[in-house]
């Protein structure tokens, strides 16, 4: 998907708010949060619960030495629900809910539109709606 | 070409115009006096004259939201209603029209209690006058039939994608037998064409979202293309009624004008009532009163600047509006006839009445005596009164 910055007006939205799939790909939502998750890679059993309870996709699984296992955050779609701490069978040694202050952890700018705001959403899934337009003929 | 002529009610003329059509999906539920169109097309249903799949459910509310459902999908999609279950898909109407669905329905307009009414006027439909549906109203069985067939190739207008409903006078034209002429089923199926919706929710190889939310940012834009799609319609309507015109030789546009050319003093009117209108004119002709009619045939969108122009030459003109909107002010048609001539700069003394509220009959001599009104305004005699009910006992 071709994701251009520039946001659309009224004669390049599609027909009736046909939103393409896929679309949250590009639509950081971890600009919500006022708390953040910090993983203790030491001390994690590599349990997995937090990977299933997350209701997003913000912990990723990676290629381990012995297979797959959990990796870093994406930061850039974790809400701050603090599930995830609070189903950690460590008792809070290896996830820790903390105030978001550390500017690493800082979302990245949607991919859509190049700035964070309000609009980006918007922005993100009319580009996808573009699209739509184009596979389905519609004007 | 071949015409069939037969004898049909409104709404046995509906319902095979919608056999002719042979829809995808129909969902409705029943309520008087639109019930009988889906009893019969259930019949024909049952008789494998169409390939419909043909929803029962359990209110209005639902039949709509069932042709949501069913129009996402790709499918070709009708119904039909009135009254108060117009008035119970009031909800869901603004969707079909919002996320741009080209449904087709079938209304019969009938009063909306209280108190109950099971007759004819036309409150249901003028309650929706803003929920994004173009409006066709039928002066008779004939024009029922013929805009049913002219419905789907509105809505599913590559510039238009709105859903369109088709009206008739509640029992007046609904349960009234009149002349019909029917036209093949081949041919009323080559005209309607093959169906192509605007996207298709079950196409798994290109998912898509309908209905997501869109807030401050972009619903604003999302208006101003439905309007723009109003504003295509009158073109499409003008162009699919002429081509119904060169193809079943009865041409259709947004307004219908009787005797409007030399008209010193004309009526405004919608459905039934225009008949009534222009056999009240061929009297007052010969009495040497010049009496003329412009019947608006298209509600929504609302032909504003063509009746304009038609009335910049009339000496005095009458607005007959069979429903109230309690705003104190004129009728909903002749408030919005007002707007479009204060537009167009045209200045003319105009009279608005209400008439026929909850089926009260309206006669030949009540619209005679409104254009002998009209008669008085224009001498000077009178002053044109706004809201004036016909017929009332008081």
């Amino acid at each position: 998907m071709t994701i251009k910055p520039n946001l659309k007006t009224w004669k390049d939205i599609t027909i009736g708010g046909v939103v393409e799939s896929g679309t949250s790909e590009h639509f950081h939502t971890g600009g919500w949060r006022s708390k953040v998750p910090v993983w203790k890679k030491e001390n994690c059993i590599q349990c997995m619960t937090c990977w299933a309870f997350c209701p997003d996709d913000a912990i990723k699984v990676v290629q381990g030495a012995k297979g797959k296992e959990r990796g870093e955050f994406d930061y850039n779609f974790c809400k701050g629900c603090g599930i995830c701490p609070e189903e950690c069978p460590q008792n809070n040694k290896a996830l820790k809910d903390l105030k978001a202050k550390d500017a690493s952890l800082k979302v990245s700018p949607s991919t859509a539109t190049g700035v964070p705001g309000f609009d980006e959403k918007a922005a993100i899934l009319f580009v996808g709606l573009k699209e739509a337009k184009d596979k389905f003929n519609i004007k | 070409m071949e015409k069939i002529i037969v004898a049909r009610t409104g709404n046995e003329a509906m319902a095979e115009a919608m056999r002719q059509i042979n829809p995808d999906v129909c969902a409705a539920y029943p309520i008087t006096p639109a019930t009988e169109i889906m009893q019969i097309f259930a019949g024909f249903v049952n008789d494998g004259k169409v390939k419909t799949n043909l929803i029962t459910v359990e209110s209005e509310h639902s039949a709509m939201s069932a042709c949501i459902g069913s129009a996402a999908s790709g499918a070709r999609t009708m119904t039909a209603t009135s009254s108060q279950g117009l008035a119970l898909m009031h909800e869901i109407l603004f969707i079909a029209s919002g996320i741009r669905l080209p449904i087709v329905m079938a209304d019969v307009n009938r009063a909306l209690s209280a108190p109950i009414n099971i007759h004819c006027d036309h409150s249901d439909t003028m309650a929706e006058r803003d929920s994004g549906w173009i409006q066709i109203f039928s002066e008779n069985t004939q024009e029922a039939y013929d805009s049913m067939l002219q419905a789907n190739r509105i809505a599913e207008h590559k510039d238009v994608i709105t859903p369109v409903m088709v009206t008739t006078d509640g029992f007046i034209i609904s349960h009234g037998m009149e002349r019909l002429e029917m036209y093949p089923d081949a041919e009323v199926q080559k005209f309607v064409g093959e169906y192509k919706g605007p996207y298709n929710v079950l196409d798994v190889d290109h998912p898509i979202t309908v209905g997501s939310i869109v807030l401050t940012d972009y619903y604003f834009e999302y208006k101003k293309a439905q309007r723009e799609a109003m504003k295509a319609a009158k073109r499409v309507i003008l162009e699919v009624g002429k081509e119904f015109g060169k193809t079943f030789g009865r041409e259709y546009g947004l307004i219908e004008t009787y005797k409007c050319d030399d008209a010193d003093y004309i009526m405004i009117a919608m459905g039934s009532t225009a008949g009534t209108a222009k056999a009240a004119i061929e009297e007052l002709r010969k009495e040497g009163i010049k009496a003329g009619l412009l019947k608006i045939r298209v509600f929504r969108p609302f032909p504003a600047e063509e009746i304009a122009a038609v009335l910049a030459k009339a000496k005095a003109v009458a607005v007959l509006d069979r429903a109230e909107s309690m705003s104190n002010q004129a009728g909903p048609v002749a408030t919005e006839v007002k707007a479009g001539l204060f537009d167009a700069g045209v200045k003319v003394p105009l009279a608005s009445y209400i008439y026929g509220l909850g089926g009260r009959e309206i006669f030949l001599e009540d619209l005679k005596n409104v254009y002998r009104e009209l008669k008085n305004i224009a001498e000077g005699k009178s002053k044109p009164e706004q809201a004036k009910y016909i017929g009332l006992k008081e």
